[in-house]
């Protein structure tokens, strides 16, 4: 048994036939204001049929949909390749490590360079000539010795020997 | 990328390897000189200007004359000569050059006599003196400078 709400969303809908219909009709209290309601409820109807329904897309549009649904595709693929190139994405990728090692072995042998050829004058200022042995033939000169100076106010080194044989002054010629 | 890094490295060696390899030879400067006291000294040779007041100082004469003298361009470091008077003679020789000198072997001969021997590590900043034998009234110096 149909309640009345169920025969009107019916008979709104062209559903009744026949003696239903008939017979629902004849319970309406106004029938012109229930077929007014009727005509509004269909203009309703038609109405958000036409606007809610998907529209066909034209060429262009379909185009444009296209296109921007490959560039969509497009960007979801390279940013899966940046991260599988680079799993922990981070500034310190391999290449810019390398190339902060290298800049820091170069500043740092620039450096080592630059210090080296300041300190060097001072070094070398202190570099006296070293005897290592000396020796005096004990044949010749056998109560001779030697000792070493270094005179660091000129930079000289003597090796200073005692006891030579003595020459006649004729040795001194030239 | 790795061709930039190979440049940046190569041109790093070449500048840390050019300095050393662009000292020039040197040449030593050997000298036998005669110290004696004199009253009209003579100018001392040019070769002994720089130690002149160590060598008056130290030995107590006040004229050097140079009697026989050698020099030496080194260029191994493995060079070897001879400086000789009329009766003696220094014999250099050059066993390789250090940092900042020379490794040299002398050997004084008074004719043919072995007189005095030794080795010393000749510094290019530091000249060498060897007191040798009276002769009469003065001193034989044996003087070795890098120039």
């Amino acid at each position: 048994m149909k309640t009345f709400e169920e025969k009107w969303t019916a008979w709104l809908d062209d559903q009744l036939s026949g003696r239903e219909l008939s017979e629902f009709e004849a319970s309406l209290p106004d029938k012109a204001a229930a077929q007014a309601e009727k005509a509004e409820a269909k203009k309703l109807g038609e109405l958000l049929k036409r606007e809610l329904s998907a529209h066909p897309l034209k060429n262009e549009e379909f185009f444009s949909h296209q296109l921007r649904e490959r560039i969509v595709q497009e960007s979801g693929e390279q940013r899966r390749e940046r991260a599988r190139r680079s799993p922990t994405s981070s500034w310190w990728t391999i290449p810019r490590l390398l190339w902060a090692g290298t800049a820091s072995l170069a500043v740092f042998l620039i450096c080592t360079v630059f210090v080296m050829h300041q300190e060097r004058p001072a070094e070398e200022s202190q570099y006296l000539t070293q005897i290592l042995n000396a020796r005096v033939d004990p044949v010749v000169s056998p109560n001779a010795t030697v000792s070493i100076f270094e005179v660091k106010q000129d930079r000289v080194t003597v090796l200073w020997t005692e006891g030579l044989q003595t020459l006649p002054a004729d040795y001194a010629a030239k | 990328m790795h061709r930039s890094l190979a440049v940046v490295i190569s041109v790093l060696l070449l500048t840390m390897t050019a300095a050393p390899a662009s000292q020039a030879a040197e040449t030593v400067w050997s000298g036998l000189v005669m110290a004696e006291n004199v009253t009209q000294p003579q100018p001392i040779p040019s070769e002994l200007t720089r130690i002149e007041g160590l060598l008056k100082r130290f030995f107590g004469y006040n004229e050097f004359q140079v009697i026989g003298q050698s020099q030496k361009t080194l260029k191994t470091g493995q060079e070897d000569w001879l400086a000789t008077s009329k009766f003696f003679g220094l014999h250099v020789d050059a066993r390789g050059e250090t940092q900042g000198g020379y490794v040299l072997n002398l050997k004084l001969y008074k004719e043919k006599e072995l007189l005095l021997e030794t080795e010393a590590k000749l510094s290019k900043r530091s000249p060498l003196v060897i007191k040798g034998p009276q002769v009469g009234g003065g001193q034989l110096l044996l003087v070795l400078v890098v120039q």
